[in-house]
């Protein structure tokens, strides 16, 4: 019996391969987008773990100071006690390789001396004479992987852009590393001796931290503790790598739902050609069942058809998955080095987790699928099982109470997105309740809407509109399930789309109000979000003091240890009369008074606040050169250029607590009637020399801003148009096993007398119904989803307030999105039936 | 069945190209492994130091010592050491031996000047050994650093040699003796005031001392040969007050073990009659002595005595060999007829090997014997090199 039943789904499938390849091709985009979306993402951040791992290397604990790192004289200190622990000088920054791919090169400067318990680099080995790291200025090593993308050997010079200063560095010897982990890791990085290293980054007289193995535990780090200078702090290394977790959870998340949506519209598509194949077979089933097949083997037959498909899909989704996360690596790293740090992720990493959870997921998932269809087939007696009509009249008898369940899944949706908590994962699971509920509502509304429409249309095509009204009505069962996946997917572009338009908005209206003065001049940063990097020393000064500046500001963007964790700290020397910050907590006057009267107060941005519960009032403790002290808050700004939160002080309050100089940006006020461009060249004519600044007027620099906020939602673009894809292949499945179903139907109405064109044309109404309506259900949903992705999920991430703005021309883009999905998707079916002959159709049972 | 069969063919093309497309992207280039010298070692670091000696002074022709400027750096030269060894006992007998070495090496001759205060081209390495005699253990610690930003360096005015906490310093800015001596490693530690005693004897020729036939090929060498020493011994939690005589080695040069030389070994031996007695050889690839190889006899009182190759017998008489590999001289009998001296030269512990960047044995040692047919004891050190390793502290020989 089980070979018959075997045979029998064999046969079915292969009845109709377009049907069955459409699913596969379903489950396959589905599993891809998240396989893929989870490789890109894990893989940039494991690239970025593995090079703190080895940078970090065996240390138990480190020294680390205020903004600016600590006083070499602290290592020197610690060294000739007699009770010195293992130690060794760390000095870290980041470069630009000036050739090749021009890859971001974190550059670690060490003392050999002092390296053997920390680090190993190369326990395979190194070519090349290693005595020219300590003597020869720029002397660097370099991973045998990167110097052969870079074109380079033993000898060899290498130039590097820091802060826009073209450096060379000397290849003296090749790194071999000892596994794959390593080499990895070893792809950007360059090695240097300590005085190397802080010639190239400017760091003459500094250490960026101190690594130390205790040998003894909590007891000797607590005897250090009580001997190290203000200002100098014992932490733990696995405290940075927590930070970059913490840092991107929230993005990540963000990709990973997103992916899943494109999962769930698959997985209507399985259960659209799960239904497709029992409805096609009721005939079948039902003799199945007549001669003494039980329940739960049909229950089984169908499931087992359906775990074939996914495990086939499945695989191939995962393939397409490795396949697109290399497409989309690029991206993600992109977006990461937008926004938070220098990545440099050039391969995948493919993990056994990462592939079984994708396994896992597009099993689970088209099973589930899978399940109503099979208890269907199962539940169905030998006799109903014969009648189509049965099925279709369940179905219309179901549709109100599957609203009714709808509606309660929609209320359960609403009180998760309510439900006060900063957790994301309740706020997702509300949004993927509500668009299941959401999806529930959609027999019971079509069927109504199109009995409504069936007038109308009568009246504008005759008989036709009315047969192509009822049409959808009369197979709602399957009608219903391709709309639902239709509007789920175009909900999600809408949603999304006004998401970012809306984040769009808000992001330009700060810009504008922040980006006040006329001229802004800075270094070239490699975290475009965040300008680290200094001007050559008296450069500010001899900038500041361009003939035609009425005033001017500068700004230090520089990152301390705020309550332990390491944060933006801004730093502004603010222009007389200007004060280009929005305050979200706080009375405007009374706080400008506060910063600067006060020795010890500042700002913190509204992401911090979030993320820290702090607000106004209340103190942040901060790891200063002289010591911890703690900071009061006397006010919230809006800021939506960190989505971890930025600290801002008065440059006063900054050079009293801190040893550091440096000037990351200037911006210029032109007096009134110089003309800005005259400006900017006369500052660049000024500014020219060994440093390669930016001098960009407010308006470029909007622009620039801009573009990088664009280029960090590219990668949700690119989500929204897989979602898309996959919500385009299910329709296609939809209407296509709709028409194939009513080959019949349509065979009578031909041998009636209706001639090719005249079907073509009803079907092809019919189909742009669907996608009408499609597009009319996704607008509201859409816009609930916009709500929810505003208000509860990017707030809960971000901690940003963002002003939801509805764009007309998103919600007309998802109308004709959805009619042209579905006019496209109704082609090949419309145009089969119509070529069909009748007498052959109707021969067929 | 047809459509059946295009399906199946049709999805498993699909698959197999999807699989080759991933094998495709995913293809890691194979991680070549390269020979070499290990990097970031410090042999690594300091091994190719012996790019020549183009830059660096010479020791070419005698010269007169002067002090206290001479117990400092004399950075023109290679390489340079400050060396202490010596016996020292407690009150009840208990007896420990000791070596503190300070290398100095430059890595160039010339470096440019640097902005950052970590460039350097000076490196120093330590060496602190204790062998405690009762206990039959022997301690070795090594360290390294480069000459810079406090770390390690050397002065003459005040006297001032150090490695990290390693140092040995003046008494006051002007004036080093007494010598104040302190170092610390892995529980064990010594602090020792350090007397000069005898004067400062000149080895070789008036203190340079030639180690091979060309010219340049030499060191300025000069030793404190019995400084009386006091301090503190201290081992795990015990401490001991000790009392003793130690023996110091000043040398400086840019020369190389020549061709054919392959180790050497060193006797520093104090007899109880008052007199000491030096005596290095150069030992050949052959097993011979090197006619570089020399010695130094100096009387109670009175002028010190050169002593060649010739003047000198030493006979092995026993061998000990190390769990670690190598096989070591152990016993030896040392005959200066010239001067009527018939010495027996034994370990006071076996294994007094330093496994360390390199491995080599330098030991405290017992003596008995006659001198002028008197009967004699005695204390001193000796240094085997070039048993183990091809590689020798410095790759130059200095003694």
């Amino acid at each position: 019996m089980n070979a018959l039943l075997r045979r029998a789904s064999l046969r079915h499938l292969g009845k109709h391969p377009w049907l069955t390849a459409l699913s596969l091709l379903g489950i396959a985009l589905g599993v891809a987008v998240v396989v893929s979306i989870d490789l890109a993402s894990g893989s940039a951040l494991s690239a970025f773990e593995r090079s703190t791992d080895l940078v970090a290397g065996r240390a138990t604990h480190q020294l680390v100071g205020g903004t600016s790192g600590l006083p070499e004289g602290v290592y020197t200190a610690l060294r000739l006690r007699a009770d010195a622990p293992l130690a060794a000088p760390v000095v870290e920054g980041t470069v630009q390789a000036d050739l090749g791919d021009r890859r971001a090169l974190t550059v670690l400067g060490v003392d050999p001396f002092a390296e053997a318990p920390f680090r190993d680099f190369a326990s395979g080995g190194a070519v090349g004479n290693v005595t020219g790291l300590l003597t020869r200025p720029g002397a660097a090593l370099l991973g045998e992987r990167a110097a052969r993308a870079l074109g380079l050997g033993t000898g060899d010079t290498l130039p590097v852009t820091v802060a826009g200063t073209r450096r060379d560095l000397h290849v003296v010897a090749l790194l071999a590393p000892r596994d794959e982990r390593a080499a990895r890791a070893l792809e950007s990085l360059v090695l240097m001796d300590v005085s190397s290293a802080q010639e190239l980054l400017g760091q003459v007289g500094r250490l960026s931290r101190i690594d130390l193995r205790l040998t003894d535990g909590e007891a000797e780090a607590q005897r250090l503790t009580a001997t190290l200078p203000p200002g100098v702090e014992l932490t733990r290394p696995s405290a940075r790598a927590g930070t970059v977790e913490q840092m991107t959870r929230a993005f990540r998340t963000n990709l990973t739902a997103l992916s899943l949506l494109a999962l769930v519209v698959g997985m209507f598509l399985i259960y659209n050609t799960m239904t497709f194949s029992v409805v096609q077979r009721r005939g079948q089933l039902g003799r199945l069942r007549a001669m003494g097949l039980t329940r739960g083997e049909l229950f089984a037959m169908v499931l087992g058809e359906a775990s074939v498909l996914a495990l086939v899909g499945t695989t191939a989704g995962m393939l397409m998955g490795v396949l697109m996360a290399r497409g989309l690596l690029g991206l993600v790293t992109q977006t990461i080095n937008d926004l938070y740090f220098v990545v440099d992720a050039r391969r995948l990493t493919l993990t056994p987790f990462t592939l079984g959870k994708g396994l896992a997921l597009g099993l689970g998932a088209t099973l589930a699928a899978a399940l109503v269809p099979a208890w269907e087939a199962a539940r169905s007696t030998p006799v109903t099982t014969m009648r189509r009509s049965t099925l279709e009249d369940t179905s219309r008898r179901r549709a109100p109470g599957l609203a009714l369940l709808g509606l309660g899944v929609l209320a359960v949706g609403v009180g998760l997105l309510a439900w006060p908590t900063p957790a994301l994962t309740p706020a997702y699971a509300g949004l993927f309740a509500v668009l299941l509920g959401a999806s529930l509502e959609v027999p019971w509304v079509t069927e109504k809407l199109t009995t409504g429409a069936a007038r109308p249309l009568g009246a504008l095509f005759g008989p036709l509109g009315r047969m192509a009204a009822r049409g959808v009505t009369a197979s709602l069962s399957r009608t219903a399930v391709a709309l639902a996946a239709l509007m789920v997917a175009v909900a999600t572009t809408v949603g999304v789309g006004l998401m970012v338009s809306s984040f769009r908005g808000t992001v330009e209206s700060w810009l504008e109000a922040s980006l006040q003065a006329d001229v802004f001049i800075s270094p070239p940063s490699l975290v475009a979000r965040r300008g680290d990097a200094t001007l050559l020393p008296g450069l500010a000064e001899r900038v500041r003091a361009t003939p035609g500046v009425q005033t001017s500001s500068s700004i230090r963007v520089t990152q301390v240890r705020a309550q332990g964790v390491p944060t933006d700290l801004m730093a502004i020397d603010f222009a007389a009369g200007h004060r280009p910050y929005r305050l979200k907590e706080g009375d405007a006057e009374r706080v400008w008074r506060e910063l600067d009267a006060s020795a010890d107060a500042l700002l913190v941005s509204e992401p911090f606040g979030f993320h820290r519960g702090v607000h106004l009032g209340d103190t942040v403790t901060l790891a200063t050169d002289r010591g911890p002290h703690a900071f009061h808050v006397v006010g919230v700004y809006f800021d939506y250029g960190s989505d971890v939160g930025t600290l801002l002080m008065p440059r006063a309050t900054y050079t009293r607590w801190f040893d550091d100089r440096g000037v990351s940006g200037v911006a210029l006020y032109a007096q009134p009637g110089q003309d800005v461009d005259a400006l900017v060249a006369r500052v660049r004519e000024r500014a020219a020399g060994a440093q390669a600044l930016q001098v960009r007027a407010n308006r470029v620099l909007r622009q620039t801003s801009m573009e990088v906020f664009d280029r960090t939602f590219t990668i949700t673009q690119v989500l929204r148009l897989l979602a898309i894809a996959v919500a385009f292949v299910g329709v296609l499945s939809a209407l296509m096993a709709l028409q194939l179903e009513r080959a019949r139907e349509y065979a009578v109405l031909r041998a009636m007398g209706l001639t090719p064109g005249q079907l073509w044309g009803m079907v092809s109404l019919q189909t742009g119904l669907l996608g009408l309506l499609a597009g009319l259900f996704s607008v509201p949903l859409g816009g609930a989803l916009a709500y929810v992705l505003v208000h509860v999920i990017n707030q809960r991430s971000f901690g940003w307030t963002l002003r939801l703005t509805v764009s007309p021309g998103v919600l007309w883009q998802a109308v004709v999105l959805a009619l042209v999905a579905a006019a496209l998707a109704g082609l090949y079916p419309a145009w089969k039936m119509a070529r069909a002959r009748p007498a052959l159709a109707l021969r067929e049972e | 069945m047809s459509q059946g069969r295009g399906l199946v063919i049709g999805t498993s093309g699909v698959l197999a190209a999807l699989a080759v497309a991933v094998v495709l992207v995913t293809r890691e280039p194979a991680a070549g492994v390269a020979a070499g010298p290990r990097a970031l070692t410090v042999a690594g670091v300091l091994g190719a130091s012996d790019g020549g000696a183009d830059g660096f002074a010479r020791a070419l022709e005698p010269r007169p010592f002067h002090f206290p400027e001479d117990h400092g750096p004399h950075p023109d030269f290679r390489a340079e050491w400050w060396y202490w060894t010596g016996n020292l006992e407690t009150a009840d007998g208990r007896a420990f031996g000791y070596q503190f070495t300070l290398f100095r090496s430059a890595l160039t001759a010339q470096a440019p000047a640097r902005g950052s205060a970590w460039g350097s081209r000076q490196v120093f390495m330590g060496h602190f050994t204790l062998t405690d005699v009762r206990a039959g253990r022997f301690h070795a610690a090594e360290r390294f650093s480069r000459a810079a930003v406090g770390l390690a360096g050397a002065t003459a005015t005040p006297f001032h040699v150090w490695l990290q906490d390693w140092e040995v310093r003046g008494a006051s800015d002007m004036e080093p003796w007494p010598m104040y001596l302190r170092a610390q490693a892995d529980g064990v530690a010594l602090a020792l005031t350090l007397e000069p005693g005898k004067p400062a004897v000149a080895q070789g020729d008036r203190g340079l001392s030639q180690k091979g036939p060309e010219q340049g090929n030499a060191s300025y060498y000069y030793s404190f040969p019995r400084m009386p020493s006091r301090g503190t011994v201290t081992v795990g939690s015990e401490s001991f007050a000790v009392t003793g005589d130690s023996w110091m080695d000043r040398e400086w040069s840019t020369s190389a073990l020549g061709a054919g030389q392959v180790g050497w070994d060193w006797f520093s031996l104090q007899l109880s009659d008052g007199s000491e007695l030096m005596e290095y050889q150069l030992r050949r690839e052959d097993g011979t002595a090197d006619p570089y190889s020399a010695g130094l006899w100096i009387p109670p009182t009175g002028e010190p005595v050169r002593l060649t190759r010739e003047d000198v017998k030493l006979e092995v008489l026993d061998t000990w060999r190390s769990p670690r590999g190598a096989t070591y001289p152990s016993r030896w009998r040392v005959q200066v007829p010239k001067r009527r001296l018939d010495l027996t030269v034994t370990p006071r512990l076996a294994d007094q090997e330093l496994v360390l960047s390199f491995r080599y044995w330098e030991g405290a040692v017992s003596l008995e014997g006659t001198r002028e047919g008197q009967p004699v004891k005695g204390r001193g050190y000796v240094e085997l090199t070039g048993y183990a390793d091809a590689r020798v502290p410095g790759d130059t020989a200095l003694r």
